[in-house]
C-alpha cells in the first residue's frame, strides 16, 4: 500500500506543480538539518576569528586594501568604458545595456549525493529569489536556482549532468553550448565543428540566448581541444572560471525578465521623452557621437537595422542610421 | 507506563533525528560515495527490536523526509526505506537468531537491493549517472552494523524500551 503511495508521489511530483507547496514547507523545518550539521564549523571559524592574532589581522587588513585600490582604479576605468559602450549602442539604435542588480547569499549545504552538483544558499523565496535565478561567484557563473523554499534554496551548479548553458567566445564571439560532465573540473561543448576557430585559452562568456542567464558573464576557459578525424564534432573541454567546489560567498543575479522586445519597446518611449524635451539642443551630443561612430561600428556590421524599433519617433530615428550609414561602407 | 513509553517514543525519535543529521552532514567528496544508509540502519534496528512501535508508515514517513533534503523526487526515498523496512519484517523471526555478522550479510544484502532499486528509479528520471558506486553504500553500511547494533541495544537496555 505504502509501496504504490510512493509511487504515485513520485509521479504526481514528477509530472505537476501540485506538491511544491507541501515540500517547501516541509523544506522550511528540515533545512535546519543542514544548518546545524555545519554548526561545528561555523563555530571554528568563529573562535578562530576571535584568537585571530593582532598581526595576522593587520596583514589581512593591508592585503585587501590593496585589494581595494586595485578593484577602484579598475572600476573607474569601467565607468569610462561603460559610457562609451552606451554611447556606441546609443548611435546603433541597440537597446541599451541592463543593470542587473545583485544580493550576496551564503552556501549553507552541499547535496550528499556524489551525483548531482547541487548546493543549498540561505536566501530564499521570502528573499524574492525566483526560479531559475542566475548565480554567480566572484570569478564568473556557477549555476542557477532550481528549486525554493521560504528561507533557503538549491542551486544546480553548472557542472551537474543535466545542465547545460549557452555560452560564446569571448574572442570571435562563436556560438556553443557548454554541457556539464559530473566532474567539477570540467565542462564539455557540445557539437562543435571540427573547423570551428575555437583554442586553447579561449573565455567562455555566457551568450545570454537562452533567455536564462544575463549576457557576459564569463563561465569557463577552454583548456582542451581535440581534434578526432574519426568523430564528427571537436572534442572541447573548458574548465569553469568560478571555485564552483570552494566558494562560500555567492551573488544571486537579479536581471531584467521583461522580453527584449519589451524592453526595446520602453527604452524607444523613453528616448522619444528625452528628445521631446531635449529638441532645442538636440544636435549637440549627436557630433561627437557621430565621429566616434566610424572607428568603432566597423565589428558589428548588420547589427543597427535589426534591433531598430518600430516605436521610436521617427523624427529620432533617421538621423541615427544616417549618421552611421554611409560611414560602414 | 505512560512515562516510559513517552520517554521511549522520545529516545527513538531523537536516533532517528540524528541520523538525519548524519545523512546530511558535510563530507569530503572523495567519500561520499561511501556515505553510509543512516536512516536505513536505524530503521532496520527498531524493526527488530520494536516491530510494534517502528513499521513501515515510521519508514515512510523518514523517507519523505529524506527525499525533502536530498531534493529527490517525494515518495523515492520512501519507496526504498518502507521495501527495507519491508524486507527486514519479512526476515525479522530468522534475523533476531542469527549471530552478527549472518546479520551483517543479511543486511548487505536487503541494502544492496535497496540501492539496485535506487538506481533504476534514478535512472528512470534521469538525474544521475548511472554507475554501480551506490553500492559502496551498502558495504558500508553493512560493515557498520555490528556497532549500530551494539550501541542501540545498549540505548535500549539502558531506557527499558519495549
Amino acid at each position: 500500500m505504502l509501496v504504490v503511495l510512493s509511487v504515485a508521489l513520485m509521479v504526481v511530483d514528477s509530472r505537476f506543480d501540485l506538491l511544491k507547496p507541501v515540500r517547501s514547507q516541509m523544506g522550511l523545518v528540515l533545512m535546519e538539518s543542514y544548518w546545524i550539521t555545519d554548526l561545528p564549523q561555523r563555530t571554528w571559524q568563529g573562535v578562530a576569528g576571535q584568537f585571530g592574532s593582532r598581526t595576522e589581522l593587520i596583514a589581512e587588513n593591508e592585503k585587501l586594501k590593496t585589494e581595494a585600490l586595485l578593484l577602484q582604479g579598475r572600476l573607474q576605468k569601467l565607468a569610462a568604458l561603460t559610457e562609451q559602450n552606451v554611447r556606441l549602442r546609443e548611435l546603433l539604435n541597440s537597446s541599451a545595456l541592463v543593470n542587473e542588480k545583485v544580493e550576496v547569499a551564503e552556501l549553507i549545504g552541499v547535496d550528499p549525493n556524489p551525483f548531482t552538483h547541487r548546493i543549498l544558499i540561505n536566501k530564499g523565496e521570502r528573499d524574492g529569489v525566483f526560479l531559475g535565478q542566475p548565480v554567480l561567484d566572484a570569478r564568473g557563473l556557477m549555476g542557477q536556482v532550481v528549486e525554493l523554499m521560504p528561507y533557503t534554496a538549491r542551486v544546480l551548479l553548472l557542472t551537474d549532468t543535466t545542465h547545460s548553458i549557452p555560452v560564446q567566445v569571448n574572442r570571435n564571439g562563436l556560438r556553443a553550448i557548454a554541457s556539464g560532465t559530473g566532474n567539477p573540473e570540467r565542462l564539455e561543448l557540445r557539437h562543435v565543428a571540427d573547423t570551428a576557430d575555437i583554442k586553447e585559452g579561449d573565455l567562455l562568456v555566457s551568450s545570454g540566448m537562452g533567455q536564462r542567464f544575463p549576457a557576459g558573464y564569463p563561465v569557463a576557459t577552454v583548456n582542451e581541444v581535440i581534434h578526432d578525424s574519426g568523430q564528427p564534432f571537436a572534442i572541447v573541454r573548458a574548465i569553469p572560471t568560478a571555485a564552483l567546489n570552494r566558494s562560500r560567498y555567492m551573488l544571486l543575479v537579479f536581471s531584467d525578465r521583461r522580453t527584449p522586445e519589451e524592453r526595446a519597446t520602453e527604452a524607444a518611449i523613453a528616448q522619444e521623452e528625452a528628445d521631446r524635451q531635449g529638441a532645442g539642443h538636440g544636435q549637440a551630443p549627436a557630433t561627437p557621437a557621430a565621429s566616434a561612430a566610424g572607428s568603432a561600428v566597423q565589428p558589428v556590421p548588420g547589427a543597427a537595422p535589426a534591433t531598430a524599433t518600430p516605436a521610436a519617433s521617427p523624427a529620432a530615428v533617421p538621423p541615427a542610421p544616417a549618421n552611421t550609414q554611409p560611414r560602414r561602407q | 507506563m505512560a512515562s516510559t513509553r513517552s520517554r521511549n517514543g522520545w529516545a527513538i525519535w531523537l536516533s532517528f533525528a540524528i541520523g538525519l543529521l548524519l545523512s546530511v552532514s558535510p563530507m569530503p567528496q572523495f567519500m561520499e560515495v561511501f556515505r553510509p544508509m543512516w536512516l536505513a540502519l536505524l530503521l532496520a534496528f527498531w524493526t527488530l527490536a520494536v516491530p510494534g512501535k517502528v513499521g513501515m508508515t515510521t519508514a515512510f514517513l523518514l523517507g519523505l523526509a529524506e527525499d525533502v533534503l536530498y531534493g529527490t523526487l517525494l515518495g523515492q526515498n520512501a519507496l526504498i526505506l518502507t521495501l527495507i523496512t519491508f524486507l527486514v519484517l519479512s526476515l525479522q523471526q530468522r534475523l533476531r537468531m542469527f549471530p552478527m555478522w549472518q546479520q551483517s550479510l543479511v543486511i548487505l544484502v536487503i541494502f544492496g537491493i535497496a540501492q539496485l532499486i535506487q538506481l533504476w528509479l534514478s535512472a528512470l528520471t534521469g538525474n544521475r549517472l548511472p554507475t554501480l558506486a551506490l553500492v559502496w553504500s551498502a558495504v558500508i553500511s553493512a560493515l557498520l552494523w555490528p556497532w549500530v547494533s551494539f550501541a542501540l541495544r545498549g540505548l535500549r537496555r539502558r531506557l527499558h524500551i519495549h
